[in-house]
């Protein structure tokens, strides 16, 4: 019998030879239906350099060379996020098909001109909300369907995020790092995953939104808090470069918790106690030494099949996006998903601006106070 | 002597701007404005601080650097990204060269010095107790190199392409490991580091070490001597130890580490065995060892720092034993 004849590979372009591009081509590698064809970046040097290790046989500095000549069918946009929505415009233009970082764009009014643009041309787009197709979060939400919390109620998503990290030092270091530039500076760069993770479980197109963020010793806010009030479900998110470097969303149900540890690949779940008083004070924790037990059952597994990887989700997520363009299916993450996660975010900010107006307006009284005193 | 120097806040750097300074240079010190000026001024001394003028800036664009450079007549390029990944590495330094490089030529510097790496070299396919020299070719795969040496290694090649294409006068230093107070004497030499255990690395090689007050001296001679254009140096102290020498030397100091040993002729197998299991597992475990890079890293040579002695007129003044104190006396920052 003829085996089926797997559908021909989609040509694969990158733009923006950055960190995070590392990712793109490493995983890319693993993808049946990907070939990656060519590598763009302003600078001829970076995209060399990515080119040279992910053997790559397309070198470009210049968009429009690159699409002309290599004739992708998808492209990759892993340049700085003030740069998504012209570059998207542009691949859409060339008659290829998205994928893009998050953050999408630069704000909702760019992000609906590049959804206009896309569905006009009939062509595909993708963000890089890639937490939600890692293994441990997809687990997740399995559970949840499988009624192990009842109801979603609320979610909490924390984002330690140590300025001396890997990407937190460049920004530091750099007083005009095209991070700070943005509307939402760091933020704007980094609360997508624990912001859309949030949003996965939590439906209102219009959340009521309330944040502020803070200052420690940079120069430029670091610290971030977030409140998403929707009909039935909440949400609070907390960002904060003073705690250890971590990736953790609790979901609370009117049954019980579950607690994702992105860096540990783990879900912890807590519920009431089943027993009465002092009984209740032994099982509790022989729950939690079972659900370790099982955490370390199953990665010891995932590790012997070798299915620890940092970048699982981009994989999973870059797999099901060139399957719904080669079966004409639905995108993984709806071009209404990416708008209202933009949206969201153009809210955060500008409550924690209006915020930081109203408290610097107080700032001579407290000064007075301090004289009393 | 009017010097442009980049990189003066850093440990090698500071050191550079002060033997320069000592020398009856003027330097004008680039720093950023994230840069910390305060220590660079009290590590200088007030003496000779009048003789530092700071430019506030970044490497960012060809015009940027032009403004800087101002009216000296000598660049002295020591700035480098050392950590971070590729990407970073190369938008830190080997952008910002570029940037540099077209700007010393429009301003028709009389000298433009760079510091680069003993690291740049192919020493992966030298035999056992080969010598390397200046004359050892640049590595051709620099791709397979740890991110911070392709950096270096691009870095190098950027500056003879310059060199050749707008005749900048250009001189290479090629220090080997810079070490001192704040900075301690292990390094990836010795071994690697995994957690609170060191994976000591055959131990009979030589280490390529250069004490930072040396390689400042080195550095500042290449700005001086003259008919140094179009030549590189590598810079290495006397007398130097072995990994194994070292560590006992640590130890006798009461800064003993706990090592764990790997016999030589292990090292290039138990790589390729790491090598084959990150690529066969996808990157489960991460490439950054390699059969390439060990073979690179820890392969026993004879490192010669003749030329510089010959042609610059350099002698590392401060001798091993005495630098070793020094850097334990320092402490590590
Ligand atoms: N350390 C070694 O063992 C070793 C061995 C061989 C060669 N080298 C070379 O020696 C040189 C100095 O090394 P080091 O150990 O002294 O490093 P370091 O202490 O980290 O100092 C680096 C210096 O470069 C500056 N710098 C970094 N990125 C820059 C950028 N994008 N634009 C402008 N300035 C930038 C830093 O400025 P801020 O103060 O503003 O951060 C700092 O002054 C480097 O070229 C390095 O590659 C070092
Ligand atoms: N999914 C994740 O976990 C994740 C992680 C990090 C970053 N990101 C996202 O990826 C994007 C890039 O971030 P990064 O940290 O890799 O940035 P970076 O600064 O390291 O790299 C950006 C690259 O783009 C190039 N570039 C800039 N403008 C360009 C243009 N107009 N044309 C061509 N090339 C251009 C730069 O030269 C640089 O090489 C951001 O949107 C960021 O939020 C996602």
């Amino acid at each position: 019998m003829n085996k089926p004849v797997p559908p021909p590979r989609l040509r694969m372009a990158l733009i923006g030879c950055g960190q995070i591009a590392d990712a793109h081509l490493q995983e890319a590698a693993k993808v049946d239906s990907v070939e990656v064809v060519a590598v763009c970046d302003m600078h001829m040097d970076l995209a060399k350099q990515a080119a040279a290790r992910f053997r790559v046989p397309g070198i470009y500095d210049n968009l429009d060379r690159m699409l002309a000549e290599a004739k992708p069918d998808v492209v990759h946009i892993t340049t700085p996020a003030h740069t998504h929505g012209p570059l998207t415009m542009k691949a859409l233009a060339a008659g290829c098909h998205v994928y893009v970082e998050k953050p999408f764009t630069l704000d909702a009014i760019e992000a609906e001109t590049v959804i206009a643009a896309a569905e006009s041309a009939e062509k595909k787009l993708c963000i890089g909300h890639d937490q939600l197709f890692d293994p441990t979060w997809l687990d997740c939400r399995s559970r949840i369907a499988a009624g192990q919390i009842g109801h979603v109620r609320h979610i909490e998503s924390t984002l330690g995020y140590p300025i001396s990290g890997q990407f937190g030092a460049v920004v530091a270091g750099d007083p005009r790092h095209w991070v700070r530039q943005l509307p939402g500076g760091l933020f704007q760069n980094t609360i997508s995953h624990p912001l859309y993770r949030i949003l996965d479980l939590l439906p209102d197109l219009h959340p009521r939104v309330e944040a502020r963020w803070d200052r420690t010793k940079y120069d430029f806010p670091t610290e971030l808090w977030v409140q998403l009030r929707g009909a039935e479900i909440t949400g609070s998110l907390t960002f904060s470069s003073s705690v250890y470097a971590q990736r953790v969303t609790r979901v609370y149900g009117d049954q019980g918790m579950l607690e994702v540890d992105f860096d540990a690949q783990t879900i912890r779940r807590h519920t009431a106690p089943k027993l009465p008083g002092a009984f209740g004070r032994l099982e509790m924790p022989f729950r939690q030494w079972r659900e370790g037990a099982r955490n370390l059952q199953r990665n010891l597994w995932r590790f012997l099949k070798c299915e620890i990887h940092y970048f699982s989700g981009m994989r999973n997520l870059m797999a099901e996006f060139y399957r719904s363009i080669q079966q004409d299916t639905e995108q993984p993450i709806t071009n209404a998903e990416m708008l209202r996660v933009t949206r969201i975010m153009d809210e955060i900010f500008a409550d924690c601006r209006s915020r930081e107006e109203r408290v610097e307006e107080f700032v001579p009284e407290t000064r007075e106070l301090e004289v009393v005193r | 002597m009017n010097v442009f120097l980049t990189g003066g806040t850093g440990f090698l750097g500071r050191r550079v701007a002060k033997s320069l300074l000592e020398r009856g240079a003027h330097v004008r010190c680039l720093v950023r404005p994230s840069s910390d000026v305060r220590s660079l001024q009290s590590f200088i001394g007030h003496d000779l601080w009048n003789g530092v003028e700071l430019v506030t800036g970044d490497l960012t664009g060809v015009d940027a650097c032009r403004r800087l450079i101002g009216h000296s007549d000598t660049v002295c390029h020591v700035a480098a990204s050392l950590s971070g990944g590729t990407a970073v590495m190369f938008l830190n330094t080997v952008i910002p060269t570029r940037y540099l490089l077209a700007a010393a030529s429009q301003a028709g510097v009389r000298r433009f010095v760079q510091i680069s790496s003993l690291g740049v070299y192919e020493a992966a396919n030298l035999l056992t107790g080969a010598q390397l020299d200046e004359q050892t070719p640049l590595d051709s795969h620099p791709e397979l190199r740890d991110p911070y040496t392709y950096s270096k290694i691009v870095q190098e090649q950027v500056a003879w392409e310059y060199r050749a294409q707008t005749n900048l006068p250009l001189t290479i230093i090629r220090p080997g490991v810079i070490y001192g107070p704040g900075r301690g004497v292990l390094s990836n030499r010795v071994g690697l580091k995994l957690g609170p255990v060191l994976i000591k690395m055959g131990g009979s090689q030589t280490l390529p070490y250069t004490y930072v007050d040396n390689c400042a001296a080195a550095v500042s001679q290449a700005c001086f001597a003259e008919n140094v254009d179009g030549q590189a140096f590598n810079i290495l102290d006397d007398g130097l130890p072995t990994g194994t020498q070292l560590l006992r030397k640590l130890r006798r100091a009461g800064q003993g580490v706990r090592a764990l040993w790997v016999p030589r002729p292990m090292i290039g197998p138990l790589s390729s065995v790491y090598e084959w299991y990150s690529r066969w597992s996808q990157g489960q475990l991460p490439g950054v060892i390699t059969r390439y890079r060990s073979d690179s890293m820890w392969k026993k040579l004879n490192y010669s720092n003749a030329k510089a002695k010959a042609q610059l007129g350099w002698r590392p003044h401060v001798t091993f034993d005495e630098a070793f104190d020094r850097s334990i006396a320092g402490g590590q920052a």
